[in-house]
């Protein structure tokens, strides 16, 4: 059982607005891998991550998490099992640190107060928040909320978590700490799919990189190859275009 | 002064018999108008095209015409049509129709300037969209909307005076006969302004706490945006 892909990704297809903005995407996570996905801007990979849990259908092609199809009909119970971490973070401004983990807890998974608090103070421990439990986002920096809000989707116990451009918006010297808590995760074995042009973990954490463009697989591979010996032309310009980035800023 | 004390002293009571009828009326016509309000703001921002339209016109209509030919409308000409309202039924239903206009586009503004990440994060955990609305939006877009619903809260207290058009002895109508009796309408009109001051400012004192109380870091008033 455990050798079936925790996650299988079947040629799924979108379009927006009369652009076909994924053509056919495949791809399987197995349970404990960490994949990334790199790419040039408009390619396509938010959308790949919102087409996995439905938050934007897929046209066509079908999710499997877990051996289970991913589809409308118990979606909230499929999506409470997939963690999603959002670049711009999205707490729940009301609320405080505590209780953005709690909520959904209690709200989808249907567990007791005690029990989500139980929870909730692991995964802030975990990430290094537990002394921010009553801080309030617009008190936390952005190094402290993107914890946070890994912290909320670990405490819904996820068959996986995908991450999309977590560090984007974080000023250099905040990356950091995020880029640490992600990569102990994915070394205690969490399966994660990345969408980020961050370096450092793809070389210390992922197992394999996918590179897309215009809405296509172009090439994946472990990083140690993929890196340092693409098969595509366009693989190598990009990552090229990447460290011409990196030494500028 | 004195005799302005001595005025207030015999006046006051009857003046103050009013102010039942004035509160009440404000209090049934603010509940209603926020029910309704909610109906008609689910109706503009979540609903489908045809039902956002009648929730469109129907603000347009009550923002567009006078209050007072509402009133009239409802309290002279529905019997026309078979429907009889009291005086005080009439004017809270028309107070209440009235301000469920305003209150929606209060709490259409508060719901529409929240990020909408926030929505598709506790969706993408699993949560409904009625559990999203209830423990998110709801909370973030009322303490938002607290200044301007304060402040329609008030607009409303003193609209009740104009159920005085329809014969309803409320405090408006009670200075009048005070004026009729002593001829100092000075004096009348004087005292009832003050119990309007002190009812307005209580209204207002308590929603600023209530907007004090419940004040989060991050999540200021959107006050002062809208007209
Ligand atoms: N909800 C939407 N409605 C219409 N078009 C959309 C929508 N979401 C994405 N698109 C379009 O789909 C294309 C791919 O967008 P997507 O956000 O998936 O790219 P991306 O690879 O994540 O880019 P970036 O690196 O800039 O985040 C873009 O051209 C975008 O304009
Ligand atoms: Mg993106």
């Amino acid at each position: 059982m455990s050798d079936t892909p925790i996650l299988s990704v079947r040629n799924i297809r979108k379009t927006y607005g009369g652009i076909e903005v994924l053509k056919g995407v495949s791809f399987d996570l197995e349970r404990g891998q960490s994949k990334i996905v790199i790419g040039p801007s408009g390619t396509g990979k938010s959308t790949l991550l919102r087409c996995i849990n439905l938050l934007s259908p897929p046209d066509d092609g079908s999710v499997i998490l877990d051996g289970v199809t991913v589809e409308q009909k118990g979606i909230n119970q499929l999506r409470a099992q997939i963690g999603f971490v959002f670049q711009e973070f999205n707490l729940f401004t009301h609320l405080c640190v505590l209780d953005n983990v709690r909520l959904a807890q209690r709200n989808v998974l249907g567990r007791s107060r005690h029990e989500a608090t139980r929870r909730a103070m692991e995964e802030l421990e975990r990430v290094g928040l537990a002394d921010k439990l009553d801080a309030y986002p617009a008190e936390l920096s952005g190094g402290q909320k993107q914890r946070a809000s890994i912290a909320r989707a670990l405490a819904m116990d996820p068959k996986l978590i995908l991450f999309d451009e977590p560090t984007s918006a974080l000023d250099p010297e905040l990356t950091g700490e995020v880029v640490q808590v992600m990569k102990e995760l994915a070394n205690a074995g969490m399966t994660m799919l990345v969408v980020s042009h961050e370096m450092g973990f793809a070389k210390a954490a992922a197992d394999e990189v996918i590179f897309m463009e215009g809405g296509v697989i172009v090439e994946q591979g472990p990083p140690s190859t993929l890196f340092t010996q693409p098969e595509h032309a366009r693989t190598s310009q990009f990552l090229q275009m990447l460290t011409h980035e990196h030494h500028e800023t | 002064m004195t005799d302005f004390i001595e005025f207030g002293r015999t006046w006051m009571p009857f003046l103050l018999e009013g102010v039942g009828v004035t509160v009440g009326l404000w209090a049934v016509a603010m509940v209603l108008g926020f029910c309704l309000a909610l109906v008609l703001v689910w109706a503009r921002v979540y609903a489908s095209k045809p039902l956002y339209l009648l929730a469109t016109l129907y603000v347009e209509v009550f923002r567009g015409t006078p209050m007072l030919v509402q009133l009239f409308f409802i309290y002279l000409g529905l019997p026309e049509i078979g429907i009889v309202l009291d005086p005080f039924t009439a004017a809270a239903v028309a107070i209440g129709l009235n301000s469920a206009a305003y209150q929606a586009e209060y709490f259409r503004g508060a719901i529409q300037s929240l990020p909408s990440g926030q929505m598709i994060a506790a969706r993408a955990m699993g949560m409904s969209r009625f559990q999203a609305l209830r423990d998110i939006i709801l909370p973030q877009a009322g303490r938002r909307v607290i200044p301007q619903w304060s402040n329609e809260a008030i607009v409303e207290l003193k609209y009740t005076s104009i159920a005085y058009a329809i014969g309803l002895t409320e405090l408006t109508s009670r200075a009048e006969q005070v004026g009729y009796q002593t001829f100092q309408f000075l004096e009348a009109f004087t005292l009832v302004a003050i119990i309007y001051l002190v009812l307005t400012g209580i209204v207002a004192q308590t929603l600023d706490f209530v907007e004090k109380r419940t004040r989060v870091p991050g999540l200021t008033n959107s006050g002062g945006k809208m007209s």
